[in-house]
């Protein structure tokens, strides 16, 4: 079943209602033979996006409220559908539903009647998108703006395609003038990555938030087999045992095989930021259980941040 | 001719940003990549949680200096044993302090100042010979 078909199946406003519902709205010359009355013979997908349409038409060439209302109502089950999917990352289900409603208002509001797309098609990418914002937003432990977090994700971005072309890691110069930035924004854009607490694995990484997207999900690594050739004397190495696979080999080809971020992230397949963050992260896992073998005599013991 | 820039930071993590920021804007004008720059990160981040582990501080003398292609960092005023242990010393197989700064930055070096030293660290571009 499809998103836009669930969305029917569980719509209490669907075409049985058609009538009715159009019934209030009043007829309209210029609408004539395009509103649901004029089809209410039929029933299906055709009758409920000649509904889409004449209400669209109401709102947008009338200023009609009302018609505004009836669309928002129809399409909150496809809300609640988009919704559901994200439902399992942490946040609150009703809180992702009014997001998602702002993503349709938005959408209703925006929609461009001469485009002749479906209401489902236009409203989706941005439901989803305003859900997959939420989430990025929510992803940052110390609020960093909006445009920070946006030139971060493009960043990313950036940075996955010049390393490629340049065979090197960029310079902040070469970054800039990629992403359409300064220099000095690239620097603050790059230290608010260590801000970063856990972006939703859905989050869009080009900032854009539209389902077509690629997640940074699109961007993890497989589970590699090399993660269980590395050498013993990584793996034996003192807390490493806290790591996972991907963590280990990837302090494993850091700072035993001395690869840089950049080589580990095309070794690896994820991008060179997210390499950092991981080295970033399994230090502090290291640095803590370290602590925790109270064991001063082991190397670099030490423990929880000042 | 070299450019320097001292700072004088409390001892708490907090003042990584602060550091991490000017380390940033004068690798930039080093038009050092983001490999190097994210080495010079890491081994300063390490050194310092290292250093507020081990060391009894109030504050952090830093002093950033950027000279042919280099960019040298030094910190103190340290006087804890452990830490120029921990910096000097590599035990086999482990992933240490020694081990990580070595694998970040071109040179680590402690510099004795009375009674207490300083780490230094040195940054060149890749590519770049000492």
């Amino acid at each position: 079943m499809t998103g836009r078909d669930e969305h029917r199946a569980n719509d209490p406003l669907d075409l049985e209602a058609l009538p009715g519902q159009a019934s209030h709205l009043g007829a309209d010359e210029d609408d004539a033979g395009h509103g649901p009355a004029a089809d209410s013979q039929g029933r299906g997908k055709d009758d409920s996006e000649k509904l889409d349409q004449y209400l669209l038409r109401r709102y947008h060439l009338h200023g009609d409220r009302k018609a505004r209302e009836q669309l928002i109502t129809m399409y909150l089950p496809l809300v609640r559908s988009l919704a559901r999917r994200y439902a399992s990352r942490g946040e609150h289900f009703d809180d992702l539903v009014q997001v998602g409603a702002i993503g349709l208002i938005k959408a209703i509001d925006r929609f461009d009647l001469s485009r002749g797309v479906e209401l489902t098609t236009y409203a989706t990418p941005n439901i989803v998108g305003e859900i997959k914002r939420y989430f990025r937003d929510k992803g940052w432990s110390v609020r960093v703006p909006r445009g920070l977090q946006e030139l971060n994700i493009r960043l990313n971005k950036v940075i996955d395609e010049l390393v490629p072309k340049l065979q090197r890691s960029p310079t902040i110069n070469e970054l800039a003038e990629a992403s359409n930035a300064t220099p000095e924004e690239v620097l603050e854009a790059l230290e608010t990555s260590q801000a970063y607490n856990s972006v939703s694995l859905q989050a869009s990484p080009n900032g854009e938030g539209g389902e077509e997207d690629a997640g940074l999900i699109d961007y993890l690594g497989g589970e590699e087999e090399a993660y269980d050739t590395m050498e013993d004397r990584t793996t034996l190495a003192p807390g490493f045992a806290k790591l996972d696979k991907r963590e280990r080999y990837i302090l494993h080809l850091r700072f035993f095989e001395g690869l840089t971020q950049s080589q580990i992230a095309e070794r690896v397949g994820i991008s060179q930021m997210h390499v950092s963050r991981l080295i970033r992260r399994s230090l502090e896992k290291l640095r803590e259980e370290i602590g925790e073998l109270e064991n001063p005599q082991i190397l670099h013991p030490s423990g929880n941040d000042k | 001719m070299a450019e320097r820039i001292t700072l004088e930071v409390p001892a708490t993590v907090n003042a990584l940003s602060t550091i991490r920021t000017v380390l940033g804007g004068l690798g930039a004008r080093l038009d050092f990549s983001l490999d190097d720059l994210e080495d010079i990160y890491l081994a300063t981040g390490e050194l310092f949680r290292t250093a507020l582990q081990d060391d009894s501080l109030d504050r952090l003398s830093v002093e950033v200096e950027v000279a042919d292609g280099e960019l040298r960092l030094a910190a103190g005023a340290f006087s804890s044993p452990e830490l120029r242990s921990e910096v000097t010393v590599h035990e086999e197989s482990c992933l240490d302090l020694c081990m990580l700064l070595r694998s970040t930055v071109d040179e680590v070096d402690v510099e004795d100042t009375g009674a207490s030293y300083r780490v230094v660290l040195v940054k060149r571009r890749a590519g770049e010979s000492p």
